[in-house]
C-alpha cells in the first residue's frame, strides 16, 4: 500500500507514519531498537485518539503484557492501553519501556482526559490482527498496525 | 483478480486454491474497475476458504476493505458442520441502523433546526468516552441488559411493546450468556448505554424527498416531506471488547480443530466447539446490548424532540419504523442446492433483507418483506428498501448496509484540509453537530461512494427494492 507521511500529525509525526487503508486506520513505526518500537507504538496510539501537544505529563500509569511472539506483545500492549484509555480515561503523551524477557513494563506519562481541554481525534475500537506485523531487519525494528475505527 | 460476469450486476470469482466455494460480487461495471486491485476482493476469496462454508462467498455493492472479511461480506456456513468466525462479525457486534418516523412535516421544523439540532447534541452524549446518557450501571444490571436486550429498554421506560416489535429479532438475540461476557467488556460498557461512540455513527434527522414505491411507503407510514431520524451505532466498547477477548481465544484454539486460515483476523472454530459456544453466547448478549442501546438513543432524541420543538407527545408521533443490524451471525434456515439447511449467516456489513411472507418478520411487516435501512453520506441521502424474494433464494436474505468509503479517512482528512466543512455542508442544507473537527472530515460526504449507485444495483439484482429516500438535514456526531 503507499505510504505517506500524515499532513495531520503533531509534534510526533517522526515517530510514525499513517497509512492509507480505506475503512480503518493504519499506522507503520519505525525505530532503532525493540523497545523504542513499543515506545513510539504506545505514544502513536494516543495521538490518534488525542491531541497530545495540550496533555500534561502530571501523572504515570503503568502496563504490563507478557507474550511468546512480538506480534502478540504489541497486539496486546496496545489493547491493554486502549483500555486504560476507554476504561480508565487515561491519556499519555509520552512513555518508556522496559523489556525483560518475553514481558514488556511500560510507564505512560499524562493525565486524565478532560474534554473541555483535550481535542480529541476519534475513537479506535480495537487493535486488530489484520496484516498486523513486528519484524526486526538490520535497517532496525518496523511494525504495520490496523485499528479499528 | 479474475472476475468471471454472470449479469450486468454479479460476478463470480472462481474457485481456486484453498477456496471452498465461489465467490460473487454484486456490483455495477463502474464499480468493478474501481474495485479489480481492491484487498477487498481478496478477502471475499479468503472469506471462501472456511471450513463449511455453503454457496457463495458473496460481496454486496458497499464492499470495502476490511479486517478478515471484507466490510459488505455475506457467508453462510453449515450449522452443524461449520465455523463461527468473530471477525466475521467485527468489533462492533450488532452495530446498525434504526429509523424512527415522526408526524411533522419538514415545513414545521425548518425554521427550527438550530435548536433541535442543539438539544439532540446535549441529549445523546456522542465522542470520545460519551457516557452519561443514564445512570451508570452495575455489572449486575448490565447482565440485564445483555440477557434481555431491548426489553430492559421496555421495562425501564425506554420502550414501547410496539418498538419491540419493529426491532430484529425482536430486539433479543436468543442465546445470549451474560458469564461469557468479561469483566473488561462490561466496564467498557458501564457508563455507555444510550451513547452514540463515533467514527462512522451518526444520528440524523431527515425529510423524505423521494417515495418511489407509494405502496409500500405507506404501508411504513412514509411520506414526502415527514420529518424522520435515523440512528447508526452499535455495541460500543462492550462489543468491542467481546470481540476482541474472543479473537485471542479462538485465534488460540483453530489449530487444535485443525483449521488454517489466510488470515489471522479471520479466526474461527467450530460452532459446536465450546469455543465457539462462548463466543455465541457473548456475542449474542453484545448485540442484545446494541439494541438496548439504540432503543435508549430512540427515547431520548424523542425527549429533545419534544423539550426543542415544545410539541406534545401525540403531535410528535416519534414511531419506530424498523430497527436493523448489520454486524452479526445468526442461524436461518436457508434454500442450499435446492434443499432447506439450518446455516449460520455471518454479516459483516451487510444487512438482512427477507422477502415477503417471511416468518420472521411480525405481522404488520410480513407482507411488505423486511426494511432495510441503508445510510448514505451525511451530505447526500439515505434509503429505505425492502427485502424481495430473490433476496432468499440468492443471498442468503441479505442486502448492502451502507455507500462504502472510497476514500481512506487519512485521505478524506487530507483533502478536507483547509476547508470550512460545516459550512460546505450548511451550504448543502444540512446543519452539523459534532465534537471533533477529524470526525466531520473522515465522514465528508466526498469520501464515501454514492449511496443511490449502491440500492440500485440490489434493485436491479432484485434482491431489494426502493421504498423512500432520506434526505439529511440535521446530523449528530462523535
Amino acid at each position: 500500500m503507499p505510504t505517506k507521511p500524515t499532513a495531520t500529525q503533531t509534534e510526533d509525526a517522526a515517530l510514525f507514519r499513517e497509512f492509507e487503508h480505506t475503512g480503518d486506520l493504519g499506522i507503520e513505526l519505525e525505530a532503532p531498537t525493540r523497545a523504542e518500537l513499543f515506545r513510539r507504538a504506545a505514544i502513536a496510539l494516543a495521538a490518534l485518539m488525542v491531541e497530545t501537544a495540550s496533555v500534561a505529563e502530571t501523572e504515570q500509569r503503568q502496563v504490563a503484557v507478557e507474550a511468546q511472539a512480538d506480534l502478540d506483545l504489541m497486539h496486546d500492549l496496545l489493547t491493554e492501553l486502549l483500555a486504560l484509555f476507554t476504561v480508565e480515561g487515561f491519556i499519555w503523551r509520552d512513555a518508556s519501556v522496559t523489556e525483560a524477557g518475553r514481558s514488556l513494563r511500560v510507564t505512560l506519562r499524562g493525565e486524565p482526559f478532560d474534554p473541555a481541554r483535550h481535542a480529541f481525534r476519534g475513537e479506535i475500537k480495537a487493535v486488530t490482527y489484520h496484516q498486523l506485523m513486528v519484524d526486526n531487519s538490520p535497517g532496525g525494528w518496523r511494525s504495520r498496525v490496523i485499528f479499528d475505527v | 483478480m479474475n472476475l468471471i460476469k454472470l449479469s450486468d450486476y454479479l460476478w463470480e470469482i472462481p474457485k481456486t486454491g484453498a477456496m471452498r466455494v465461489p465467490g460473487r460480487v454484486y456490483a455495477s461495471a463502474k464499480m468493478i474497475e474501481a474495485m479489480r486491485e481492491d484487498p477487498a476482493l481478496t478477502q471475499v476469496a479468503n472469506v471462501a476458504c472456511l471450513p463449511g462454508i455453503v454457496g457463495y462467498s458473496l460481496a454486496m455493492p458497499d464492499i470495502h476493505w476490511g479486517y478478515g472479511f471484507p466490510i459488505g461480506g455475506v457467508a453462510a456456513v453449515d450449522a452443524r458442520e461449520g465455523v463461527i468466525s468473530p471477525g466475521g462479525v467485527g468489533y462492533d457486534i450488532n452495530c446498525g441502523v434504526r429509523l424512527a418516523r415522526t408526524r411533522l412535516d419538514f415545513s414545521f421544523v425548518e425554521p427550527r433546526i438550530d435548536q433541535l439540532a442543539d438539544a439532540l447534541f446535549a441529549k445523546i452524549p456522542a465522542g470520545v468516552g460519551s457516557w452519561g446518557a443514564i445512570p451508570g450501571l452495575s455489572i449486575e444490571q448490565l447482565k440485564e441488559v445483555v440477557s434481555q436486550g431491548a426489553h430492559w429498554a421496555l421495562r425501564n421506560g425506554y420502550a414501547t411493546r410496539r418498538d419491540l416489535e419493529h426491532t430484529e429479532e425482536g430486539g433479543m438475540l436468543a442465546g445470549a450468556d451474560p458469564d461469557r461476557i468479561s469483566e473488561r467488556a462490561y466496564t467498557r460498557g458501564a457508563k455507555q448505554l444510550g451513547t452514540l461512540g463515533s467514527g462512522n455513527h451518526f444520528l440524523e434527522v431527515s425529510r423524505i424527498d423521494e417515495i418511489y414505491d407509494s405502496k409500500l411507503a405507506d404501508a411504513l407510514g412514509l411520506e414526502l416531506g415527514q420529518v424522520t431520524v435515523l440512528i447508526h451505532s452499535g455495541s460500543r466498547g462492550l462489543g468491542h471488547q467481546t470481540c476482541d477477548d474472543y479473537l485471542k481465544v479462538v485465534g488460540g484454539a483453530m489449530a487444535r480443530y485443525g483449521i488454517n486460515l489466510p488470515d489471522r483476523q479471520l479466526a474461527a472454530v467450530p460452532i459446536s466447539s465450546p469455543e465457539g459456544q462462548a463466543y455465541l453466547g457473548a456475542m449474542a448478549g453484545a448485540a442484545n446490548f446494541a439494541w438496548c442501546n439504540r432503543q435508549v438513543m430512540m427515547h431520548l432524541a424523542e425527549q429533545a424532540f419534544l423539550d426543542a420543538l415544545s410539541i406534545a407527545p401525540r403531535e410528535l408521533g416519534f414511531e419506530l419504523v424498523y430497527d436493523v443490524c448489520h454486524n452479526i451471525a445468526k442461524f436461518e434456515e436457508h434454500s442450499v442446492n435446492g434443499q432447506m439447511r439450518l446455516v449460520c449467516v455471518h454479516r459483516k456489513g451487510a444487512t438482512r433483507a427477507f422477502g415477503p411472507g417471511h416468518p420472521a418478520l411480525p405481522d404488520a411487516l410480513r407482507p411488505l418483506g423486511q426494511p432495510v435501512l441503508v445510510p448514505g453520506d451525511m451530505g447526500r441521502y439515505s434509503f429505505v428498501l425492502v427485502g424481495l424474494e430473490t433476496a432468499m433464494r440468492e443471498t442468503f436474505g441479505s442486502s448492502c448496509h451502507g455507500a462504502g468509503r472510497l476514500m481512506s479517512r487519512m485521505k478524506a482528512k487530507k483533502e478536507a484540509g483547509g476547508r470550512d466543512l460545516r459550512a460546505e455542508l450548511k451550504a448543502l442544507g444540512v446543519t452539523v453537530r459534532a465534537h471533533s473537527r477529524g470526525g466531520i472530515a473522515e465522514e465528508m460526504p466526498h469520501a464515501y461512494k454514492d449511496v443511490a449507485e449502491v440500492v440500485e444495483v440490489m434493485e436491479a439484482a432484485r434482491v431489494t427494492r426502493r421504498v423512500a429516500r432520506l434526505k439529511p438535514f440535521a446530523v449528530i456526531k462523535g
